[in-house]
């Protein structure tokens, strides 16, 4: 019923191609999120399937009907935008039943099917204002609401909850999580946050430039990720990168001549490598990868170290309560199977990455 | 000890100071702008209300004897007066829907981004820049029951041949068909930037929703611009009530009085008849009638604003 399939669809604005080739196949009831910094192509390519942009090549199946020449309003999407996108001239219950309207459904139904929807958002008090008497959080309920009400084959977001402040957004993620366990209604999400798309979805793209970096579940893209960039996008805080030459199979030899006992070698034999290691993977022991202690940073149930190894900063997140004064020297140990080993690569600018709001 | 003392008056000397410095320098700057204003805009307007309640005198040109409300009693005993306000009101009530229903329309139409719409916004503009009294006389001649272009292709459809200026109703059309080409590209303009400020999502919300052309028109589009559409209506409002030079230019209020509005009957009271005491009380009466209305229409326009 629901399902999606992406095949190869391209996007270009005159001779600059945006998306290179996307293929996805979503099941019936699944919720996906597509995850990547600004610009990678994901709002666009939430787009497409909205029908708010052409597709420049390839081909885009909602429920097993090709769409790329079906008007929005027949493709049988609901889709809630960033802005929210509520009639401003319309109170609550008009913004929610104003699809139907235009559908011209049975006035009656109209009235049962918002007010169910109304019901399962907390919404029945709200029916009578305007939508600039909302606050954001119900504001974007409404457009939710909005969408709900249609029950349509596939509900399209596109980064509901960027408007909203943290403490709201993560009440509205449990929410969304709730409503889609609810409806089961097929879902495509954009988001920039990976902590959204990782908490949400079932299956996560991610992209980048354009093109699909990996997609999974949250888990498999957290324990295996395939490059660099889904590396460094996954995970907060981010994931630690030490480059340098692979030497006698398990060293790595760093740039000032520091020599790190990998626990594993790389299955790939490569020689220049980058290594990864994410901040809650390290372990404080007696011996190990020495490292200077910078800051530690406790907030009762971790601590966050910030240490040197080589002159490079990294992150370490231990359990419970440590404390160590600064530049003393703590010795580092990772399990075989936290150690990430890619292609040396210039990191990805985290800090581009880190701008969720 | 007498360094605390002397310095005591002195402070208070300079916390008063800078106060005053400052209002002097507020001043200073609004002063340009008050001696235009007082010049250029109150003296005209305290002349003409002087003028209202005196007798004029042609030989110093200036307020004589002080009458009272001799003038308003005059003119407002004075059926041409009421003719003439009575030729504006018929004026107002074409001109002003159909210019701002039809600058909205325009706009609403060449908003879709096409090669085409930066130029003609452009020639949009020719209207606006033609001098009133050059387009007047251009729709003269376009007009002109015997050799007038208009007559000649309404003649190819086998309609007319219209008497334009020759007969009341006609004429009165021809200024309202004059004004309209000359005024509703102003409009027309205003309308574009208020579509381009306009929420973009909300237009594809209702594409998804299901609207069609005419639907995301009126269940959209309209409501949303309900504020610009009253605005429009003011601005133009109190441009119309101001008309004057297409009028002379076209019709010179013929035939008989039929396009005779109340601009053109105060100048010619007084400037060709001299009355100008009189064309002073008539001025003035307009001019509260002009304020009270928009009051009016401004409190209407604000509650409309609430209904939507």
């Amino acid at each position: 019923m629901g399902t999606v399939q992406i095949r190869n669809a391209r996007k270009a604005y005159g001779a600059v191609e945006v998306l290179h080739g996307i293929s996805i196949d979503i099941e019936d009831g699944e919720f996906v999120a597509l995850v990547g910094p600004s610009g990678c192509g994901k709002s666009t390519l939430l787009r497409m399937i909205a029908g708010l942009e052409d597709i420049t090549g390839g081909d885009i199946l909602i429920a097993d009907r090709v769409v790329n020449n079906v008007a929005p309003k027949d493709r049988d999407i609901a889709m809630v935008f960033q802005n929210y996108a509520l009639y401003p001239h319309m109170n609550v219950r008009d913004n929610m039943g104003f699809a139907l309207r235009q559908r011209r459904v049975p006035k009656p139904e109209i009235a049962e099917r918002v007010s169910a929807a109304a019901r399962i958002l907390g919404l029945e008090a709200l029916l009578d204002r305007k939508p600039r008497q909302l606050s954001g959080g119900q504001r974007q309920r409404v457009a939710m609401g909005r969408a709900i009400v249609r029950d349509p084959n596939v509900f399209l977001f596109d980064e509901p909850l960027s408007n909203l402040d943290a403490k709201l957004r993560v009440q509205m993620r449990s929410e969304i999580k709730e409503l889609h366990q609810r409806l089961n209604t097929t879902t495509i999400y954009v988001t920039h946050d990976q902590i959204e798309a990782m908490t949400l979805a079932d299956r996560v793209v991610v992209m980048n430039g354009g093109v699909i970096e990996q997609m999974g579940p949250p888990l498999e893209l957290y324990d295996r990720p395939a490059s660099l960039f889904v590396a460094a996008f996954i995970g907060s805080p981010p994931m630690n990168f030490l480059s340098g030459r692979l030497a006698e199979g398990d060293i790595l030899l760093m740039a000032d001549g520091t020599r790190l006992r990998l626990p594993v070698g790389d299955p790939k034999r490569r020689s220049e490598v980058t290594v990864g290691v994410r901040p809650e993977h390290f372990a404080v022991a007696e011996t190990g990868w020495p490292a200077v202690v910078s800051v530690v940073e406790p907030t009762g149930s971790e601590t966050q170290i910030t240490a040197r190894i080589a002159g490079q900063t990294i992150r370490v997140l231990v359990r419970g309560r440590f404390s160590a004064p600064p530049e003393t020297v703590i010795h580092l140990q990772v399990a075989p199977e936290h150690v990430h080993i890619f292609d040396p690569a210039p990191l990805p600018d985290l800090a581009e990455l880190e701008d969720v709001a | 000890m007498s360094d605390v003392l002397a310095a005591s008056p002195g402070s208070a000397k300079t916390r008063r100071n800078p106060l005053t410095r400052d209002l002097l320098v507020r001043w200073s700057f609004m002063l340009p702008a008050i001696i235009l204003m007082v010049a250029l805009l109150a003296y005209p307007i305290f002349y003409t209300l002087d003028i209202s309640f005196s007798r004029f005198e042609i030989t110093s040109f200036g307020a004589g004897e002080w009458v009272g409300l001799e003038n308003y009693r005059e003119v407002i005993a004075d059926y041409r007066f009421w003719d003439s306000m009575k030729v504006t009101l018929i004026y107002l009530v074409f001109a002003l829907p159909i210019q701002v229903a039809l600058g909205f329309f325009i706009a609403y139409l060449i908003n879709a981004p096409w090669a085409g719409r930066g130029l003609l916004r452009a020639l949009f503009i020719i209207p606006m820049v033609v001098a009133p009294v050059v387009a007047g006389g251009m729709w003269r001649m376009i007009l002109d029951p015997l050799w007038g272009i208009l007559n000649y292709w309404l003649g190819l459809i086998g309609l007319g041949p219209l008497d334009w200026f020759g007969d009341a109703n006609l004429a009165m059309a021809a200024v309202i068909i004059i004004d309209t080409w000359r005024w509703t590209p102003f409009i027309v303009l205003i309308a574009t930037a208020a579509m381009l400020a306009l929420p973009k999502d909300v237009f594809e919300a209702a594409k998804i929703d299901g609207c069609n052309w005419w639907s995301t028109l009126w269940s959209v589009a309209v409501p949303l611009l309900v504020p610009v559409i009253a605005a429009t209506f003011v601005i133009r409002w109190l441009g119309a009530v101001k008309m004057f030079d297409i009028v002379l230019a076209a019709t010179y209020g013929g035939p008989g009085k039929a396009t005779g509005v109340v601009n053109l009957f105060i100048y010619e009271e007084a400037f060709r008849s001299l009355r100008f005491a009189e064309a002073a009380a008539m001025a003035v009466i307009v001019l509260v009638l002009t304020m009270v209305l928009t009051g009016i229409f401004l409190r209407g326009s604000r509650k409309l604003e609430e209904w939507f």
